[in-house]
């Protein structure tokens, strides 16, 4: 049974599925190479428990005994204490071997290496390991702790008890896992490329106007939100670095070709919300 | 695949507020024309459905609605609604253009064959308008339309109104292959095929992964079915047609599916 989750790298994805195993009563250690960083995602997480307090979906006792769960850690070897090890720094392949390499020399054996990697192959980062039958993808939403979705990878060497493990473990987070097999973008950053590719080949033959399109998404099929509002929420950088991502690694198949608007408007900075302009304007 | 309008598609407007007995003639798959026949009937309006020598309808017809050769003197509206067969759908224009007067306006989906095509068809393109016209689409609050390049002043107003009495907004976009949500929503399910064809993931899984990842109101895979993968099919078909671009190849294993629920 697993008892401890190793998580490496405090960012958004990092704290948030920290957060996220402590909610489900295991014990996390945090590990990143900035002790600053730690302690910024200790206060983030610190703040989101307390959201959940206010709005009543955790108990100010369970939000205290959350927090104790959760060991921030700068050393990269007290990781070995873990049973399962969560990577989710940066989407840096040769950043994410050097971790699996490093980590195959500490874990104890039978620990299980699950990288959060959304584009990556699983199987080119379990290649670093001697144990590659116990490296996985498992691949959370943002923010962790609220979307239910999970898509375990199968890398080439994946072993099926590896896969039954990792699927107990997100089960046990209150998740529904899916699984899927080591494809650029898995399932869900593949067949969405083209909610964002459509949209962006429309707007540039002028067909119609980004409002008009994330409306008509919107109000003609129930979509919840448009394609362009939505590129605004994720970041124009960030869509496009896995648009790219997934087309070099379809051998540049023309459905995943990266479109030049987004293209132009990560050079110009303009990469939506989070820098006050991107499809809209955010004043 | 012709079923019964699912719930909710019964419009909610004020019967008062319709046009009082707008006479509506519609032509086209029988899916399709249950749709638009069932609402605009339940709105009061006047609905007959036309038969071709290839296209009828087979089932009975939805509540006050009437069956007949050809449009009654009183169509103001005709609809045409083909997407997968081109021969039908150019047969049944020439013959609305034909047998109405030029005052009644045409409105053709324009998801599979562009309205300029279409236009080519009939000697009365500036009364011819696009609707964006795929099976279950009439859930939604919106409808797309692409009017005619030389459009009489009132046509927009006039399909407005008639949406409007059908409870719909509209949205007018340019004349382009696959408007634009059947082509957003058609390429969205052509991946999910190629993702079950590479056996990237099993069908249900594809589909939760899309609901619960991105929040799409229904998985792609059981999506594609709801509509019907001929007309799917058809507006992929269409875009490739219109783009000559291989990112609009259709995956081989929906064309296939397709054919089988669609012998023809």
């Amino acid at each position: 049974m697993t008892s401890t989750i190793g998580v490496i790298g405090s960012g958004t994805m990092g704290s948030g599925i920290a957060e996220l195993a402590a909610l489900a009563g295991f014990d996390v250690i945090l590990n990143d190479i900035s002790s600053d960083a730690l302690r910024s995602a200790m206060l983030r997480i610190k703040a989101e428990l307390q959201k959940s307090v206010e709005k009543g979906e955790t108990t100010a006792i369970e939000a205290t005994e959350t927090l104790t769960h959760i060991r921030p850690r700068h050393a990269f070897n007290d990781l070995g204490a873990a049973d399962v090890i969560i990577e989710a720094v940066a989407e840096d392949l040769p950043m994410k071997k050097d971790i699996f390499r490093r980590l195959d020399l500490i874990v104890a054996p039978g620990a299980i290496l699950a990288t959060n990697t959304s584009s990556l192959s699983v199987s080119d980062i379990a290649a670093t390991t001697n144990t590659p039958d116990s490296v996985v993808g498992m691949h959370f939403f943002n923010p962790p702790t609220r979307m239910k979705l999970v898509e375990i990878v199968r890398g080439a060497q994946t072993s099926d008890e590896t896969i039954s493990k990792v699927r107990e473990l997100a089960l046990a987070m209150g998740k529904t896992p899916v699984f899927c097999r080591d494809t650029p973008g898995f399932i869900v950053n593949r067949v969405a490329r083209l909610f964002y590719g459509e949209a962006l080949r429309l707007l540039g033959e002028g067909v119609a106007e980004v409002p008009e399109i994330d409306r008509i998404v919107r109000e003609s099929c129930g979509f919840r939100m448009g394609p362009f509002e939505l590129m605004d929420l994720i970041g124009i950088d960030v869509n496009y670095a896995v648009t790219r991502s997934v087309y070099e690694q379809f051998s540049r198949e023309p459905r995943f070709e990266p479109h030049p608007i987004q293209r132009r408007m990560v050079r110009a900075g303009t990469l939506g919300r989070k820098t006050k302009k991107g499809f809209y304007p955010y004043d | 695949m012709a079923g019964k309008p699912k719930k909710g598609s019964t419009p909610t407007t004020d019967r008062k507020a319709s046009p009082a007995a707008t006479g509506v003639s519609i032509i086209g798959e029988e899916s399709l024309v249950r749709e638009y026949a069932t609402s605009c009937a339940a709105c009061g309006m006047e609905v007959t459905l036309l038969s071709s020598d290839n296209q009828s309808f087979a089932g009975k017809p939805p509540h006050g609605v009437r069956r007949t050769g050809k449009p009654p003197a009183s169509t103001a509206i005709a609809l045409e609604l083909t997407n997968t067969s081109r021969p039908d759908k150019k047969e049944n224009l020439r013959s609305l253009d034909a047998l109405l007067p030029p005052s009644a306006l045409i409105l053709s989906s324009s998801v599979a064959v562009t309205l300029k095509t279409q236009s080519a068809w009939v000697r009365h393109p500036e009364r011819l308008a696009g609707i964006a016209a795929l099976p279950t689409f009439l859930e939604g609050r919106l409808v797309e339309v692409i009017l005619p390049p030389r459009a009489s002043a009132d046509s927009l107003e006039r399909l407005k109104k008639f949406f409007g009495a059908l409870g719909k907004e509209t949205a007018v976009v340019k004349d382009s292959p696959g408007m634009v949500m059947p082509r957003i929503l058609t390429m969205i399910i052509n991946e999910a095929w190629f993702a079950l064809a590479d056996e990237t993931a099993s069908a249900t899984d594809i589909d939760t992964a899309m609901k619960l990842g991105t929040n799409y109101p229904h998985g792609p895979l059981a999506w594609g079915e709801r509509i019907g993968l001929a007309h799917v099919h058809a507006v992929i078909e269409g875009l490739h047609r219109g783009f000559r671009e291989e990112r609009y190849c259709v995956a081989p294993l929906l064309r296939r599916a397709a054919s089988a629920a669609h012998p023809e």
